[in-house]
């Protein structure tokens, strides 16, 4: 049977993903509730964040505290191309995707020598220095006060559609990052960079890649942001609150999955709106309360509980046939807790 | 599978907002419904969020009060007259934790879950321009008295009102009290002055203001230093020290609370000493008096929007006791703002005679009345973006700890003097 | 040249409590191979007991320097015996013991929210704002104190670990945790103090600093970056090669406003220290942090 595609790509897996987009898109018309519709929007945005986030810190290995940079460049450089050229939204988003990207390379070519928490580190101070440093570049961000666009009426609603699209791309670029044949060299260089470099695996020019792509697609996301919400403001966009935000969905979802840090992405969506309303002030602790279960109990957070459920109701389905590279050297180079190493 | 747990979560996301949530009045415990009687017939829904708990809850808490007090003055009137109709008032108010994407999302979750006919603005100036745009696409009339920046209002939007004057205007005011101790002969000629701004879009303005003066009369003034500082920065030793070796006569800052603290602290430690200094809008605060002792902030110059000392007749006295009976303290500018901005809209609604949203919209553009505002006149211009213009109001602290009013002349119970402690 | 003299005094002055700062993070990585980023929240943690003592019952805030440093040791002892002892040591549990003590300093964090509120606070004292002119130089009574405290700390430390037997066996442990055991050098004990100790440095540095300035529940933050600056510069268990690097920390910082607008001299701290790692990431006394 001649094979239409690649042979890592699982039909079953395409499948669910096309019928849930097919659902997605047509939920609105369905429900017809403008606040549903626009919480929904939020998420799949932050579905696509933390999915890129995912490929540097979960595939790489290297945990990223600063990504908010590349998100606000990528904010800001999108309303300025709007604004001041009269660029039309979808290049500009894609412009400001390429610009946020080259600018993740210029940091993060010479930082990714560095391994574990040292790159971490440097990342956190990254983040800072460019929120300082853009908030003080008063011709692109218009300073503290931000930079406004144009209010278009119907533009929020449809954004939903371009909000879908963009975490489906995102998924798939997930999906095709860890299955790939890049996907297993990826994991090689997480595993042992030198040890990648021996068997012939281009370790700078991956890691350049996937920096390139995770920055680039946190640019797009902070372009549609800046067409979402039609204001934007340095605080807010380089904010180490929200490099935290992208730490928390990709870990507590599932670190170095494909899919996982999209769920974490939900789940900190639904915890936030819902305790917004009755426990504002409980936020920041729930969710280091829920990092420090994830570290100490469940390192592949939500996905993992979810496979270790799945291997208890379905012993008969070896792990491996669903979840392939995963158990061979799953998240950011775990090894199961002194106690458990020492039982076996 | 996990690409169908993904989509499992998702769409019980999705149809869990399918079936219409209930006006879920999920308010603080302590927030909300102030109908003084039990609600008779229908109530006018009006929804609100503002800063409750986070870094700015401190000033949240302080609307809040202005809101409350207007709410519960309306009902207890029986509510506001529409067309001969007497309805209740209903305030739904949320916690913004002063996050842009909250106010907006919550803003939205008012608007389109909580069915409120019109929206009272939240505090500063980037969450009131980020959430008048969910108003604006909504045209829902949205009245604000926390947003002060000038660039909110150049938007051309139709539904946005705004009650706090542009924060230039802070910068005229302390500029025109300085200048008439100029021509008194008591200040330089010229001055050199020294512009230390908070980078927020409060400090960026107060620079702007002070700059738009100095531009004009240049004969007079001269900006010698001109630095921004981060908000909640540590140590301003060294930008002082610029100041310091630079010789200045008139120091200006523009900071919040906690960094005209801490920068005082370091000013005074340092030895330093202006005929004339001001933090902005801080100055007679009695935190900072505790926290510094109240030898360190003599003849420190504030300007605001709104002071209590004000309130000698009318409109203004009587907010003023009711708000002294009810809270046991004065009203600061917080509270008078958040009380003028509801009952601005109540008497915007009152004179639509209707509650659809673009007659009361209307009935705003045109609202020309007696106000708590200096100048007593409170308007929404289209020529100014329907941002309300008025003079603010200039106060010193006195060697006797009374920070009375200098200026406006008209309101002035002192004419204040420049430090005669300093060179 | 008068700003100049002030500068440099200025950038001193701050060393000092740079190195304090800095040296508990350094201890903890040295011998736990550990990043603590938790030091953020625990100096944050000493700023607040700082102030919640004078605040309460009016206890002079250096005086409280011991008894908020010792609570600060047992806190740390029992964040190690409960949470880090679970994580697995060496590069493996780099990132992990990260996020791990990440997500106990957002669980301090919202503690200092709820108990405290989000406003800033300060700590005046009688002499807060009384000064000494010493050759031109107005010098503030407390950064005098905090330099001569933080001297003294950095001198009790070293000592501490020249002349104990405990110092002796925390830089053996830090050497060759395996050898150790071989020799009956009760390994874990020694982890759980250090990382006590490194936590009780950090309260102390935070005390400090609430003396000079004001803080709220978000404190910490740059004092951690600043801290690992000093520590990729220095190289790490040198008390020396910490005052070094601190100071070439402070004067930077003190200096660049001389060549850069105010408001910019935030990020001087942070373009160090990305240009360190990247520059000089074996610091100037050589500790490897790559591979």
């Amino acid at each position: 049977m001649k094979r239409i595609l690649p042979a890592w790509v699982r039909p079953r897996a395409l499948i669910a993903v096309a019928v849930a987009a097919a659902i997605l898109a047509v939920l609105p018309f369905i429900h017809g509730n403008r606040y549903w519709h626009n919480q929904l929007t939020e998420t799949l945005l932050a579905i696509a964040t933390a999915l890129a986030w995912n490929w540097l810190g979960g595939y790489l290995g290297q945990v990223s505290f600063g990504h908010a940079a590349m998100f606000g460049v990528g904010g800001f450089v999108a309303a300025r191309l709007q604004i001041a050229v009269g660029v039309p939204m979808i290049a500009a988003w894609i412009g400001a995707g390429v610009i946020a990207g080259l600018y993740a390379l210029v940091w993060g070519h010479p930082t990714l020598r560095l391994r574990g928490p040292y790159f971490s580190i440097a990342t956190i101070g990254v983040g800072e220095a460019t929120r300082l440093i853009c908030t003080y570049w008063v011709w692109l961000t218009g300073g503290s006060s931000g930079m406004s666009l144009p209010v278009q009426v119907q533009l929020k609603y449809q954004l939903y559609w371009y909000a879908l699209a963009l975490a489906l791309i995102a998924l798939a670029a997930s999906y095709a990052l860890r299955r790939s044949p890049l996907g297993l060299a990826l994991l090689a260089i997480k595993s042992d960079v030198d040890a990648a470099g021996d068997v012939g695996v281009s370790s700078v020019r991956l890691q350049d890649l996937v920096l390139f792509l995770s920055g680039m697609t946190m640019g797009i996301c902070g372009g549609f942001y800046a067409s979402y919400y039609s204001f934007i403001e340095p605080g807010d966009m380089f904010g180490f609150a929200r490099s935290i935000s992208f730490v928390l969905m990709g870990v507590i979802g599932g670190i170095g999955t494909i899919a996982g840090p999209a769920i974490g992405a939900v789940i900190f969506v639904l915890l936030r709106n819902s305790l917004i309303a009755t426990y504002p002030q409980l936020y920041l602790g729930l969710y280091g309360l829920l990092l420090i279960f994830v570290i100490l109990f469940e390192p592949l957070g939500l996905t993992g509980l979810y496979m270790r459920v799945l291997r208890r109701a379905r012993p008969d389905l070896g792990v491996t046939g669903i979840a392939a590279p995963e158990s061979a050297a799953p998240a950011i180079g775990v090894t199961p807790p002194v106690e458990q190493r020492e039982a076996k | 599978m996990r690409a169908t747990s993904l989509v499992s979560a998702l769409c019980a996301l999705a149809l869990g907002g399918c079936k219409q949530p209930s006006t879920d009045q999920a308010q603080q415990p302590s927030g909300g419904s102030t109908a003084a009687t039990a609600p008779s017939g229908s109530e006018i829904l009006i929804g609100a969020t503002l800063p409750l708990t986070g870094s700015e809850a401190r000033i949240g808490g302080f609307y809040k009060e202005g809101y409350d007090l207007a709410f519960e003055e309306a009902n207890q009137n029986g509510g506001v007259s529409i067309d001969g109709k007497k309805m209740q008032v209903r305030l739904t108010l949320l916690d913004d934790t002063s996050t842009q994407a909250t106010a907006a999302s919550l803003a939205d979750r008012l608007i389109n879950s909580d069915k409120v006919q019109f929206l009272l603005g939240t505090y500063s100036s980037h969450l009131v321009e980020a959430q008048s745009v969910v108003a604006e696409q909504n045209h829902v009339p949205y009245v604000n008295g926390g947003g002060g920046a000038k660039e909110i209002y150049k938007r051309g939007f139709k539904y946005l009102f705004g009650l706090l004057a542009p924060v230039q205007l802070l910068s005229t005011a302390l500029m025109e009290w300085i200048d008439s101790q100029q021509q008194a002969g008591k200040v330089p000629k010229p001055a050199k002055i020294a512009v230390l701004w908070e980078n927020t879009a409060h400090g960026k303005d107060f620079r702007a203001g002070v700059s738009e003066f100095v531009d004009k009369r240049k004969d007079g003034y001269q900006v010698a230093v001109d630095e921004s500082f981060e908000l909640n920065g540590k140590d301003f030793s060294a930008l002082l020290g610029k100041v310091k070796s630079a010789g200045v006569d008139l120091f200006l800052a523009d900071a919040h609370l906690p960094d005209y603290i801490t920068m005082q602290r370091q000013y005074v430690t340092l030895g330093l000493c202006h005929k004339v200094q001001s933090y902005g809008a801080r100055g007679s605060e009695k935190q900072a008096a505790e926290a510094l002792g109240a030898e360190h902030v003599r003849y420190i110059l504030s300007a605001v929007w709104w002071n209590a000392q004000l309130g000698t007749a009318g409109l203004t006295k009587k907010f003023v006791d009711t708000f002294k009976t009810k809270h046991k303290k004065d009203p600061e500018w917080y509270q008078a703002m958040g009380y003028e901005t509801a009952r601005a809209l109540f008497l915007a609604l009152e004179k639509a005679g209707t509650l659809d949203r673009d007659n009361v919209r209307d009935a705003l553009a045109a609202l020309d009345v007696e106000s708590i505002v200096p100048g007593g006149k409170l308007q929404f211009k289209q020529e100014n973006g329907q941002q309300a213009i008025y003079p603010f109001v200039v106060q010193q602290n006195q060697p006797d700890g009374s920070s009375p009013i200098v200026w406006p002349k008209e309101s002035a119970k002192n004419s204040g003097s420049p430090n005669s402690g300093c060179k | 040249m008068g700003q100049v003299t002030d500068l440099a005094v200025s950038a001193i002055l701050l060393a000092g409590l740079y190195a304090t700062m800095a040296y508990g993070l350094g201890l903890i990585y040295g011998v736990l191979r550990i990043v603590n980023l938790n030091h953020g929240g625990m100096i944050m943690a000493g700023a607040y007991a700082g102030w919640w003592l004078h605040a309460q019952f009016g206890i002079d805030p250096y005086l409280s320097l011991i008894p908020v440093s010792a609570l600060a040791f047992v806190v740390g002892v029992v964040i190690y015996r409960l949470l880090v002892r679970r994580l697995p040591r060496g590069a493996a549990g780099g990132v992990q013991s990260l996020l791990l003590l990440f997500g106990v300093w957002l669980v301090l964090r919202n503690a200092a929210y709820l108990l405290f509120s989000g406003n800033d606070q300060t700590i005046r004292t009688s002499y807060s704002t009384r000064a000494v002119s010493l050759a031109g130089a107005f010098l503030s009574v407390n950064r005098l104190a905090v330099f001569a405290l933080a001297l003294l700390v950095l001198l009790a430390l070293h000592l501490l670990l020249t002349r104990t037997y405990l110092g002796k066996a925390i830089r053996a442990v830090a050497q060759n945790p395996d050898s150790c055991t071989l020799v009956g050098v009760p390994v874990e004990r020694i982890y759980a103090l250090t990382f006590g100790l490194g936590t009780a440095l950090a309260a102390l540095a935070g005390l400090l600093a609430a003396t000079l300035f004001s803080f709220n529940p978000d404190f910490g933050a740059t004092e951690l970056l600043k801290s690992f600056v000093v520590v990729v510069l220095g190289g790490l268990g040198s008390v020396a090669g910490t005052a070094v690097a601190a100071l070439i920390l402070a004067a930077v910082e003190v200096f660049a406003i001389l060549a850069l607008p105010a408001y910019l001299t935030a990020a001087v701290g942070f373009v160090l220290l990305v240009l360190v790692l990247v520059i000089r990431p074996g610091g100037l006394f050589g500790q490897r942090v790559l591979g």
